[in-house]
């Protein structure tokens, strides 16, 4: 982090060369932290000998490395070896037995023809325009319930977090219930042809990747929100400043949380799959995902030219990436330290209140009643899953879903060998890989907001944003090439289709993205919390547990239930590494579908979102209960833990 | 800076460490491993497993994924068999050494069963069903095309949606069908370059297709028979099933691992040998009686579920899987580019 240090703590006698400059954000405090060769050289005074002093330089060196090194190498093993095996047979296909060639760039230059360059450059466009819709969206939510008056201001971030837990693919099912000829405006005389064809049209894919993104940036652009206490305002006051100048001085420092916001629904937006499997190719407009599972779809497999279309997509990353590293390197934007104040709300007019709070009201109302509508509606009629048709409702879907009798393969009871059931076992599998994730995104985001940025850092970064802008199956697949290798198999290795290697699949699409969202609020901590620490004698971990994680303990519960509740969902990657007989909630719901079962997957699906809120109800009460009052009004994310 | 970073390498260290191990330890467990995509094969696996005691891992999932993960571990496989849709798809499998061949159980055909066995013997027909058959209400459309000449009526502009062939397993034989029908892949082009002019509608699979229909988006469906006359019943007659003439039959087929242990491989024949007895054709058609169970029996002496009409009122044709298979890239790059964009 940071190393900057008040000067009161510091002590230029103690530090030798004034404030640190040790690399990877250590403070001058840090044990070991001679990053400058200065540092703690309060020994006797002797000049010491020349191979201790190297030794002694080079075990600081180890020790302050090692753990970054190790975060690097494990972040390498877990995403850079799997995306780099898919990618590499794009150059050497026969290398995994998908081509009889050594070489070739014939899979590269297909990428850039016909209908595959046209999805990318419309995925390109869609999510640039998602990333302003967004930005609106969710910098509106957040300043409105954070420093406002506006009515409902607690249940708004709840909602918020409603939309993050709607999979994509059911929010486009909903709009097309609701807007399809037979659909329910048509039910209540409201259809409109117009409005039919804008839904299921490039306008109608900006509209729902824009919804499903919008947690992303409330996310990122709130927890900047929340550690800004209102010290910058009254200091823009204090010296005479007006609204204009406040707004200059406040919108730099939120600056962080705005490219991190830009960057991560960017990404987000170019790797869907669910908008753009639905909505986009009902309204022909393909999109770079789209050809991605085509051509893994094709027989033979066309693994080459996917892998060609996600080079693209990883190169596209670049794009916020750049924009991000020109702006932010090398400044500090810390503002949350142990003198940060409470912010304090603008109080809005009776009229002002009462119109902003139905315009929040109603965003939530359609974003989340349209989604809502597909998963509920379908699972109470009696055929295809739709809500229309005159057709009886009943529950005997939710029956099936807990007693199995069509086939009992993917009930709640049992999968298809005997074992535990896909809700258990998805709940069980997100818990652990968001436990996980929440140390090692936590450890990687203070290793990208470093203002020295250590050596892998850049390349680091690019991996993270790049692999969150490739779709999950295109990790599927790498995994399967990377960890289903034939000679580990002769070494008696079998990581391919076990548990084990499902969750290092999840930990690789979960520890990017969360990285990405705990940057704004982890840049905002001010490294002098631990270093405060150090000097009333708290050792390294005491220090990180007493004086860091209260202030980041609110970020942390928060991203530990998007962890879990995007790991639930997860399809792509399921698909291709659950192990046989123990399906996860994804693959079970799939299942349903593809069978002529969509009513009973409808069923399922409201039966896991019944159990996801459960474990989300579950998590944040405990942290209510247990938790320090402190510790849920620092770092970020206010009002909703 | 360092002990967050410390404690997240310790974590993760953990991580990998317990994986290998548990990984190690579940490599040890049943010998065939069965990739089905079938709605019955929980229940036929359960009873294989019961009347013989072999022990079997069902991987019961999509088509799709199915044969993605077969095409990924080709230098490492995992599966012993295969069971899903399409004579097609084990056509460019076996193209691609990946079947087992030479082997056919002892029985009996039917005259469809006959046509259906490759004469390599690399998989072994369980089932017919027929691909593209004609779906729709007849509230809405009470006179519905009777040829597929007819499809092309400005009658039925926009009112047509179909499957993406580069997605959906079952619609690839669909469109090589008809391409087939007509006198060759040229004319074929033809036939769908017109039928998107107009105003043919895409969607993923049966099932987003047959959505579109009750939704009022399309008028007319070409999907497969078992989703069509599964969705019959269950709407108790809403939805109804024409077979145009000629209807591509798209049979379901076993294929077994050419690289499985040959222990695994004779239990992968004994497992095809009870798929094909009466027992396990019994199964076959009550296991999921309103989707994959409405198929056409392969076997003499054994008749389809009362719900399917007569193969007497049908005129499938069977088109060469090796020749088509081949084809596949080819036609769903060309039809990608030309149609569903």
């Amino acid at each position: 982090m940071t190393p900057t240090l008040p000067a009161a703590l510091t002590g230029q006698g103690l530090t030798g060369q004034g404030q640190g400059t040790s690399p990877g954000g250590a403070g001058p405090f840090d044990h070991g932290g001679t990053g400058n060769g200065g540092g703690l050289t309060l020994n006797d005074g002797a000049p010491p000998r020349r191979a201790t002093a190297i030794r002694s330089k080079l075990a600081d060196a180890a020790r302050h490395y090692a753990g970054q090194w190790l975060v690097w190498a494990v972040l390498a093993f877990l995403v850079a070896v799997p995306v780099g095996a898919f990618l590499v047979q794009v150059f050497v296909p026969r290398l995994f037995d998908q081509g009889t060639s050594w070489f070739t760039l014939s899979n590269l230059t297909q990428a850039f023809q016909g209908h595959t360059f046209l999805g990318l450059f419309n995925s390109l466009w869609v999510s640039t325009v998602v990333c302003v819709i967004d930005l609106v969206i969710g910098g509106g939510v957040a300043w409105l319930s954070m420093r406002t008056t506006i009515g409902g201001r607690r249940v708004w971030p709840g909602m918020m977090w409603g939309l993050l837990l709607v999979p994509t693919w059911l929010m486009a099912q909903g709009w097309q219930y609701l807007t399809e000829p037979n659909g329910v405006l048509s039910q209540v005389g409201m259809y409109s042809p117009l409005v039919h064809h804008i839904i299921f049209s490039p306008i109608g894919v900006v509209l729902v990747d824009s919804l499903a993104t919008a947690p992303y940036a409330y996310l990122t652009l709130s927890a900047a929100l929340g550690g800004l206490g209102s010290q910058f305002e009254e200091a823009v006051r204090v010296h005479g400043g007006g609204r204009v100048a406040t707004f200059r001085v406040i919108v730099p420092v939120l600056a962080p949380a705005v490219l991190a916001s830009v960057a991560l629904v960017f990404v987000e937006t170019m790797s869907d799959y669910g908008v753009a499997s639905t909505l986009a190719i009902q309204s022909r407009f393909t999109m770079a995902t789209y050809g991605i599972y085509q051509a893994i779809n094709n027989l033979p497999a066309q693994f080459p030219v996917a892998g060609a279309i996600s080079i693209l997509l990883l190169a596209s990353a670049a794009i916020p990436l750049a924009l991000q590293s020109r702006v932010t390197r090398g400044r500090s934007y810390a503002i949350l330290s142990g003198r940060t104040r409470p912010a304090t709300r603008y109080r809005l007019g009776r009229a002002g209140k009462w119109s902003l709070t139905s315009v929040v009201g109603l965003f939530f109302l359609v974003a989340l009643g349209a989604p809502g509508l597909g998963a509920f509606a379908g699972s109470f009629v009696a055929n295809l899953g739709s809500p229309l048709g005159g057709q009886s409702l009943t529950l005997a879907n939710y029956r099936e879903v807990f007693s199995g009798d069509i086939a009992y393969t993917h009930s709640i009871a049992e999968g298809a060998s005997g074992t535990s059931g896909p809700v258990l076992l998805s709940t069980m599998l997100a818990a652990i890989t968001a436990t996980i994730t929440v140390v090692v995104g936590l450890a990687v985001a203070r290793l990208l907001v470093a203002r020295r940025p250590g050596r892998f850092t850049k390349a680091g970064d690019l991996l993270i944003l790049g692999s969150i802008a490739l779709p999950g199956i295109v990790l599927g697949a790498g995994y399967i090439f990377a960890f289903n290798l034939p000679i580990a198999s002769r070494l008696g290795i079998d990581l391919y289709e076990t548990l084990p290697l499902l969750v290092m699949g999840y930990l690789a699409t979960s520890i990017p993205t969360t990285s990405r969202i705990m940057m704004g609020p982890v840049a905002q901590v001010h490294g002098s919390l631990m270093e405060a620490g150090r000097v009333h004698g708290a050792r390294a971990l005491s220090a990180l547990r007493s004086c860091y994680v209260p202030v980041v303990s609110r970020v942390l519960v928060l991203v530990w239930l998007v962890t879990l509740t995007k790991t639930f969902w997860e399809l792509p990657i399921s698909q291709l590494l659950y192990p046989p007989g123990q399906e996860t909630v994804s693959v079970a719901i799939d299942s349903w579908n593809n069978n002529y079962h969509p009513e009973v997957g409808a069923a399922m699906t409201v039966v896991a979102l019944g159990a996801c809120f459960l474990v989300i109800g579950l998590v944040l009460g405990g942290f209510r209960l247990v938790a320090p009052k402190g510790w849920r009004r620092m770092g970020g994310w206010r009002s909703v833990a | 800076m360092a002990a967050v970073t410390t404690a997240a390498a310790m974590a993760t260290t953990g991580i990998v460490a317990t994986t290998a191990t548990v990984a190690a330890a579940a490599t040890s467990g049943p010998t065939l491993v069965v990739y089905s995509a079938q709605g019955y094969d929980s229940a036929e696996t359960t009873a294989f497993e019961k009347a013989t005691g072999i022990k079997v891992t069902l991987d019961d999932d999509s088509t799709g994924p199915l044969l993605i993960k077969v095409e990924a571990e080709k230098n490492n496989p995992k599966w012993g068999l295969l069971w899903v849709d399409g004579a097609t798809a084990f056509a460019s499998l076996d193209q691609q050494g990946l079947l087992m061949k030479g082997w056919e159980p002892t029985v009996t055909w039917n005259t469809l069963g006959k046509q259906a066995v490759p004469t390599d013997m690399s998989y072994i027909p369980t089932g017919l069903t027929m691909a593209g058959t004609l779906v729709y209400e007849p509230k809405e459309v009470p006179n519905p095309p009777t040829t597929w000449q007819q499809l092309l009526n400005p009658k039925w502009a926009n009112e047509i949606g179909m499957n993406d062939p580069a997605v959906s397993g079952p619609t690839y034989p669909f469109v090589a069908g008809m391409m087939n029908y007509l006198g060759g892949v040229a004319q074929g082009e033809k036939f769908y370059k017109t039928l998107n002019g107009n105003g043919l509608q895409i969607n993923l699979t049966n099932g987003n297709t047959l959505e579109a229909l009750e939704a009022g988006i399309i008028k007319l469906a070409l999907i497969q028979s078992s989703a069509g006359i599964g969705a019959g019943l269950k709407t108790h007659g809403l939805v109804k099933v024409k077979f145009l003439d000629p209807v591509t039959s798209l049979p379901s087929a076993i294929g077994i691992d050419s690289k499985a242990p040959k222990a695994e491989q004779l239990e992968a024949e004994k497992f095809v040998e009870f798929v094909m007895s009466a027992q396990g054709q019994k199964i076959m058609q009550s296991g999921d009686p309103t989707g994959d169970s409405l198929y056409w029996p392969v076997l003499q002496g054994v008749s389809p579920l009362s719900a399917l009409p007569p193969l007497s009122s049908i005129h499938a044709q069977t088109i060469n899987p090796y020749t088509w298979g081949a084809r596949e890239d080819a036609v769903n790059t060309w039809f990608t580019d030309n149609i569903v964009e």
